[in-house]
């Protein structure tokens, strides 16, 4: 058993990990955004961004370019921008409008983004030991490093939770900011993730009726389909036909964490061409970028948690197909770092891929998508699961 | 305890959708659009005005001015009403060639608006691909006179210079690559179902109320009246051309949407005559120095992107420049039904109301 010294430093050696791993993703995501898109959209900029005329790399570039492909190398390019892109940020001058509640004006960020991070918490990178310190540390010596921080037993509960907090920082915000472009933001925000949050957590109870349990570590490995002991020292396995709901729910999960976190096709709180900026219009300086880290670090809640559930997790194979790996091949059998990471990556790329290509609902559509449509059928899909979890 | 208050909001002028300097006062309860008011001459210079005071030949310089992203038409309007005023004729050459760039430009026109509409309901990847292909007509419109977007195209009686050699071949690689690049637009949107719910029905105006406001263009023909000024009253060389107007009966954004879609092919399908039969011979007519008027009036109308461009130009004895000079500009006719298609509606069909308008505000204003 760890002493109470001991557990304190362990977690403030994982938190500190786990933010720092969190506050480089996510302005690399900006970075990644402004590629992929200029990508998919042609744009000149992003695609041969400081090439330079001379060298090695030039000189790839222009024998890519002439041979009608995308260069290779300027992939990367422009990388130096996020960091530009953040010292911009904290340099810039923090304007708080002259009629807005000063106090909730500062605070809303904060409400914001404190539960986006608060969400890592109970997430699971890594169902195991990444790798003991040596006996020689202090302290800590001959200590796990585990992939997760916490392992508690209310695990999606929490998520839910913590996730709904969030939202009060957007409305907050565009109350405060004491402008009207922000409050029609705002209001929308509201309606909009409350209407939401009811198939989002309809579709999650798929993978928790289906295992019945909220750890997150338990859910992600049972829904992964391999044989997995319970605290209770029985072996249990996901039957193969739950991968149906689970297949569906992961789309009905998606569609909504879409809705959760203000992107596109849901964009509505922040919709540049009807709204300006949306809530974040009277904002600038750290205070926006807040908002932003918190946009992000969501966006990457929901792939985590999305990857965790419905994709298998640590193992290669989603919606519980993990068992037609053969166990001979240890990479594949086995769970990784790589598969769940390579998981969150793709999902966030879907975010930037369906950002270039789709228009935005309209206010009204949108709740009716809600109301209407997402919440039958998430619905019917959580009797589906429920019918498999009492029959198999 | 509670109660309702209307939210008094300003669209503009400077907001990131309203294509420029129109401010639109609305009225809100909730979303809905309670009243809808178009507030415009922000960007008044008096280009009527300014004309009279110029001669004949200088006045086609402020036309580029009003519809900047059709100046072509503009130029075309007026060297054709000119022409009409002093009874000149311009060679079958020059006709040819005005006509095929005045089709160039409707398309970067309606590139433009493609483009710019699509950004307005949330698809930005249209407003790129869109802005890839006006690039290319633009490119034809530099190497023909050096400008590129305020072109002052034509001269009066005909064309400065003949085209330049090349100049087909670079329009004939951009004919070659455009029906191809319009079904890659019609991927990302016609069958998508986003992008149908936000303009089916939406921003609606029927045929009567079209013919009431005086609307004209695409939103006239997405309403079923087969109006088209190339047909009606054939300009330039329209009347060789072998061509369709397209039009909808449903007189919504989608079938807006749609009827340019089919202009781009038609227009595609102009240009392509134009160039299969361009004449030999010369591209000016013989025009005095100085052009001096009798007392005289005309109307000449066109068809420009937007719907029937006009121009007004009274002439007295011995003047050099117009006496009266007045311009029917299609997007201010066509804005005043905006709060016709507004009211009762949501904020958000108010965006794409202005956008399938297809406004553009130096016109509006002038």
């Amino acid at each position: 058993m760890m002493t109470p010294v001991q557990q304190v430093v362990m977690a403030i050696i994982q938190i500190t990990v786990l933010v720092s791993i969190i506050l480089l993703i996510v302005p690399l995501m900006t970075f990644a955004e402004r590629k992929v898109i200029g990508y998919i959209q042609v744009r000149l900029g992003a695609t041969r961004q400081a090439g330079g005329i001379r060298g090695f790399a030039a000189g790839i570039n222009k024998l890519s370019w002439a041979m009608g492909r995308i260069p290779i190398l300027s992939f990367f390019r422009g990388l130096p921008v996020f960091a530009a892109d953040g010292l911009k940020l904290l340099l810039k001058e923090d304007i708080v409008p002259d009629r807005a509640d000063r106090f909730v004006f500062v605070i809303a960020p904060v409400i914001c983004m404190i539960p986006a991070f608060a969400t890592f918490a109970v997430i699971c990178f890594y169902p195991g030991t990444l790798f003991t310190f040596p006996t020689t540390f202090p302290i800590i010596g001959g200590l796990p490093f585990t992939g997760f921080l916490t392992d508690i037993n209310v695990g999606l509960l929490y998520i839910m939770a913590v996730g709904s907090i969030g939202v009060y920082g957007i409305v907050l915000g565009g109350w405060a900011s004491n402008s009207k472009y922000p409050l029609l933001g705002g209001l929308r925000s509201a309606a909009q993730i409350i209407s939401y949050e009811i198939p989002l957590s309809l579709s999650l109870l798929v993978a928790v009726v289906l295992s019945g349990t909220l750890n997150f570590r338990e859910l992600s490995l049972y829904l992964a389909g391999v044989p997995m002991v319970t605290a209770a020292g029985e072996i249990v396995q996901m039957p193969l036909i739950a991968a149906i709901p689970l297949f569906f729910g992961f789309f009905f999960y998606i569609t909504c964490g879409f809705a959760e976190t203000n992107r596109v096709p849901f964009d509505l709180a922040e919709a540049e061409t009807e709204l300006v900026s949306g809530f974040h219009t009277e904002y600038s300086g750290m205070k926006f970028a807040w908002f932003m880290l918190a946009e992000y670090a969501n966006m990457m809640a929901v792939s985590a948690i999305a990857a965790g559930f419905f994709l298998g997790g640590h193992y290669l194979l989603p919606f519980g197909l993990q068992r037609f790996v053969p166990d001979s091949i240890p990479f594949l059998a086995q769970p990784s770092l790589l598969f769940f990471f390579g998981k969150v990556f793709f999902l966030l790329f879907t975010f930037l891929w369906v950002r270039a290509t789709l228009p935005r609902y309209r206010y009204d559509q949108l709740m009716s998508v809600g109301w209407k449509w997402l919440i039958p059928v998430t619905l019917v899909n959580l009797v589906i699961a429920a019918t498999i979890r009492l029959i198999f | 305890m509670f109660k309702n208050e209307e939210l008094e909001i300003n669209l503009g002028p400077q907001h990131p959708s309203t294509h420029g300097v129109l401010r639109v006062k609305l009225r809100l309860d909730g979303e809905t659009i309670v009243k809808c008011t178009p507030i415009v001459g922000y960007l008044h210079r008096g280009v009527e005005k300014i004309c009279e005071n110029k001669t004949f030949f200088q006045g086609q310089v402020w036309t580029d001015r009003m519809d900047y992203v059709a100046a072509v038409s503009n130029n075309l309007g007026w060297a054709e009403s000119v022409e009409k005023l002093f009874g000149i004729h311009v060679p079958r050459r020059a006709h040819y060639v005005r006509t095929m760039m005045t089709e160039l430009n409707r398309i970067s026109s309606h590139l433009l608006w493609l483009g710019t509409h699509a950004l307005d309901i949330g698809a930005m990847t249209v407003f790129l691909y869109a802005f890839r292909e006006r690039e290319q007509i633009l490119d034809c419109f530099e190497s023909f006179c050096g400008a590129r977007l305020t072109t002052t195209a034509f001269r009066i009686g005909g064309l400065r210079e003949d085209i330049p050699p090349g100049f087909i071949k670079q329009v004939q690689a951009f004919q070659d690559r455009f029906l191809d690049c319009i079904d890659e637009y019609e991927t990302l949107l016609t069958e998508n179902r986003i992008w149908k719910r936000r303009t089916i029905g939406i921003a609606p105006i029927n045929a009567d109320e079209c013919i009431a406001f005086g609307v004209t263009g695409p939103v006239l023909r997405a309403a079923g009246v087969k109006y088209d000024v190339r047909k009606a009253f054939p300009y330039a060389a329209y009347a060789e051309m072998n061509f369709e107007i397209p039009t909808r009966t449903e007189a919504d954004t989608y079938a807006r949407y749609l009827v340019r879609l089919e202009e781009f092919r038609q227009s595609h399908h102009i240009i392509q005559q134009c160039i299969d039969g361009l004449p030999e011979g010369n591209v000016m007519a013989k025009i005095p120095k100085v052009l001096k008027s009798e007392v005289n009036e005309i109307y000449h109308p066109i068809e420009a992107p937007k719907g029937e461009l006009g121009y007004y130009l009274v002439g007295e004895k011995g003047g050099q420049n117009p006496y009266r000079f007045h311009v029917r500009g299609p997007s201010f006719v066509n804005l005043q039904a905006l709060p016709q298609m507004t009211e009762g509606r949501l904020l958000a069909d108010v965006i794409a109301a202005i956008g399938t308008l297809d406004v553009v505000l130096g016109e509006v204003d002038r």
